[in-house]
């Protein structure tokens, strides 16, 4: 290196950046590395979704973020549940009868070919519950769905299969219709990121990080669906969700907020989800029935409804919404009475429970709208009330740990704020988890309640739905394992050029199927 | 040049290595995944497997001898969310964050050169009041609030510019603006301090003595002394923009490492954050090499002594 001016530097140096910038956008062309531009025709419909999918695997399709694309627009279940009524309807599988005490047998539609042109049958049907619920290859819906059950699946021929359990199971069509049918040609050794099905699309392309588009495909068995093309995209950000309705930049918005102001554009319905405070017995000073009963009386809910939700949410009496078999339409929410909550602690401090001792509010940042403003008026209402209650703000893999047993060993008692959504339909799904002395995310129980769920859990018809009715009426009265606060609703926005109504199912499969334009 | 450039990538070694342990252990401190991955009713059977399966039962030095030894072979391991290659996530991702980087940074030099110049010209004028108030305004905004009200005006109330999104060119707009403002306002108070000392410098005066015009006094002579503080500010300055990018690229669905990073830190996605935390690291080490050297060719008085001498 030898210097070569007399000055500093060279000026060439300073002209490097414009060079540079040129240069930059030239080989750019103006579009971000790996990305395609375009706009979307008219018979497409643009859906805005909160995540990307981590993936499309079928056996996933339980998640949320992977049901929502995939669920009824690439494959397809044999059974489904009718999200309006409860009832199961036909789908790949066209009726179904228990021939035994643990055997169900089910009649299989003919005519139905999978996207890669190969034909379904008894043998993919069987092939998909084996991959999905006795495979190693740990699939989402295995743990939601069947447990650690194994299930014995036959092809009797082309059009019938039988399914055996090693219990009697009353609802294993309403289990089933959890499982997304895919084709024999489907790896069994490891998850597929792109799965090939018998619904109205095929993916048609996967831009990581970006979008996903879907085509509608020919050869599908029912009525054609009226756009030729879904595409996704996916924004962390409810606010700009929402703006791309507005803009015109997107026809669908999943997940907005009542701050997102959408007006006309917003659509509420009701998402199954339930808020409730589940409270540890174990540790004082929750260890007592009356503080806890002191925490239903304490909490306002219709004021938190009114001021933080607009309205649109309604109180809860149980974890449960109506429309789940064995939701207790009898239930009312707990009246809201300060004087009493008050009364109840004093009650109890009196007897030698330390009311002082101090209760870790356990909550979830941005789990759902609001939800920093609710924790602090439940502070608040249940300090007004005599308790010591500290706030305790987590991520999501933090609150986990105190959401699944083993529980974190927090000191002191706790009162978790949980979203419960069930999306199966059956109140088993909830009771077993949140109820039973041992389920995965409840504190505790007593052994007559347990045998209560036993008995509810193997009950069919009009007996499971009454035994269930009752279990709800029992907690309340007897465990007070959960102070309830609201059922709530969920905000999808859409464009005026579409038709779409919601239901409570939306958010974790959006038919694009039910999607038409508006003329 | 060479036995320097050597140097400085061994002396660079080390402290990427404390990083990747670094970034490691504190990964794991956070606990096991699996009730992220697994559904929240899954069976202690499945929890085992799940854990057994990714090595989260082993102690946490051999997993990490495990993973150096992938790396050693190229082999970063896998996302526990999509089940894709870690490192080739990262590398799709890495190149929108740098383009989105250096467009921001050129652009954010050029501006500040004019501004500063332009305030420099004559102190606590009225062009260096409000540059200044301009530049120190730019430099505290905080840029989600920014990314939020440039969308609430430019997108929906006048309809000129995409809420979001890659698609065409219109969509870099927002995103550049947001990431610029703090840069160009750091950059424009150096420029023009160094530019205020330089204008007063006696072989300026000389210069203007001769009949140079202003302005060929001012790019010609001047700039060229005031020009090298700004561009090792901006060297620094594009290292944090990495930080920039976390929140712009979540906002805006810029499909780069910022946002590949925020979501395997929230989805506890071992195997990519560290493939994007090391590719980060390489390519601030790298850029911080070039600074050196670029400061090198420019002053004389940092050359490093080679053996030629």
């Amino acid at each position: 290196m030898t210097p070569s001016s007399k000055h500093p530097f060279h000026p060439a140096l300073l002209t490097w950046p414009a060079l540079a910038s040129a240069g930059l956008l030239a080989l750019s062309g103006c579009s971000v590395a790996n990305s395609d531009g375009g706009t979307a025709a008219a018979s497409t419909v643009r859906v805005v979704l909160g995540q990307e999918p981590p993936t499309l695997e079928a056996c996933e399709s339980n998640l949320t973020s992977t049901g929502v694309v995939v669920r009824s627009n690439v494959t397809e279940p044999l059974i489904e549940r009718n999200p309006q009524t409860g009832e199961l309807e036909p789908k790949l599988a066209t009726e179904w009868k228990a021939t035994s005490g643990t055997e169900w047998t089910l009649k299989l539609r003919e005519g139905v070919t999978f996207q890669d042109g190969t034909p379904f049958n008894a043998e993919a049907a069987a092939f998909t519950i084996d991959r999905a619920v006795n495979s190693k290859l740990g699939c989402n819906v295995e743990g939601y769905v069947f447990g650690d059950a194994d299930l014995q699946v036959k092809a009797v021929d082309a059009t019938t299969l039988t399914v055996t359990t090693p219990e009697p199971d009353p609802i294993l069509p309403l289990r089933l219709s959890f499982l997304e049918v895919v084709p024999v040609s489907t790896s069994t050794t490891e998850k597929v990121r792109e799965p090939i099905g018998t619904g109205p699309y095929k993916i048609e392309k996967w831009d990581a990080g970006q979008k996903i588009s879907l085509t509608s495909w020919d050869g599908y068995w029912g009525d054609k669906p009226a756009y030729a093309k879904a595409e996704y995209q996916w924004r962390s950000e409810s606010s700009v969700r929402a703006a791309m309705i507005t803009s015109g930049e997107a026809d669908v918005a999943m997940g907005l907020s009542p701050d997102d102001n959408m007006g006309d554009l917003g659509i509420d319905y009701p998402n199954n989800e339930t808020v409730a405070l589940r409270l540890d017995a174990n540790e004082a000073p929750l260890n007592d029935i009356r503080v806890r009963q002191a925490i239903n009386f304490a909490i306002d809910k219709e004021g938190i409804v009114n001021s933080l939700y607009q309205g649109k949410h309604q109180v809860a009496a149980q974890l449960v919404p109506e429309g789940i078999v064995g939701h207790n339409p009898e239930l009312k929410g707990w009246a809201f009475d300060l004087d009493k909550a008050k009364d109840l602690v004093s009650q109890a401090k009196a007897d030698g429970v330390d009311t002082s001792a101090q209760i870790s509010l356990v909550v979830r940042s941005a789990q759902f709208p609001k939800i920093t403003e609710l924790a602090q008026v439940l502070q608040e209402q249940l300090s007004q009330a005599g308790l010591n209650v500290k706030l305790k703000m987590l991520e999501t893999s933090q609150h986990l740990t105190y959401q699944v047993r083993p529980f974190a060993d927090d000191e002191g008692a706790v009162a978790l704020m949980t979203q419960h959504g069930n999306q199966a339909g059956d109140a088993a799904f909830t009771v077993d988890q949140y109820m039973l002395s041992t389920g995965a995310q409840s504190y505790f129980g007593t052994p007559e309640f347990d045998a209560m769920i036993k008995k509810a859990d193997a009950a069919s018809g009009d007996e499971r739905k009454k035994d269930f009715e009752e279990i709800f009426a029992y907690q309340n009265d007897k465990v007070v394992q959960f102070a309830h606060i609201s059922h709530q609703t969920g905000i999808i926005g859409k464009a005026k050029s579409v038709n779409y109504t919601p239901n409570s199912s939306s958010g974790d499969e959006l038919r694009v199927s039910e999607m038409t334009p508006a003329s | 040049m060479l036995i320097y450039l050597r140097k400085r990538i061994l002396s660079s070694a080390l402290p990427l290595v404390v990083v990747i342990v670094g970034v490691f252990a504190l990964a794991r401190m956070t606990g096991n995944p699996a009730s992220l991955y697994l559904p929240l009713n899954a069976t202690q059977q499945m929890r085992d497997e799940f854990t057994a399966r990714n090595g989260f039962d082993q102690p946490l030095l051999v997993q990490m001898a495990d993973y150096f030894g992938g790396v050693l072979r190229l082999d970063f391991g896998q996302s526990l969310r999509t089940g894709q290659d870690a490192a080739a996530m990262a590398l799709r991702a890495f190149p929108a964050t740098l383009q989105l980087a250096a467009t921001t940074m050129v652009l954010a030099v050029l501006l500040a050169l004019v501004v500063g110049c332009w305030a420099a010209l004559k102190p606590n004028g009225i062009a260096d009041r409000i540059s200044s108030f301009v530049s120190m305004a730019a430099a505290s905004i905080p840029d989600f609030w920014l990314a939020i009200v440039g969308i609430w005006v430019f997108a929906i109330t006048l309809g000129w510019l995409p809420t979001s999104g890659v698609s065409g060119a219109s969509a870099w707009v927002l995103p550049i603006a947001t990431l610029l403002l703090r840069p160009f306002g750091v950059l424009v108070q150096i420029v023009r301090g160094s530019m205020v000392s330089a204008l007063s410098e006696p072989y300026i005066k000389l210069a203007r003595s001769r009949g140079a015009g202003e302005l060929r006094v001012v790019t010609h002579h001047a700039l060229r002394n005031a020009a090298a503080p700004a561009l090792t500010v901006a060297g620094d300055l594009t290292v944090g923009l990495v930080n920039g990018a976390v929140v712009v690229e979540t906002i805006f669905g810029w499909p780069g490492i910022g946002k590949l990073m925020i979501d395997s830190i929230l989805q506890r996605d071992f195997a990519v954050l560290q493939a994007a935390v090391l590719l980060t690291a390489v390519a601030i080490f790298a850029l911080n090499i070039l600074i050196d050297m670029g400061y090198a060719l420019l002053d004389a008085r940092v050359r490093p002594v080679t053996a030629r001498a």
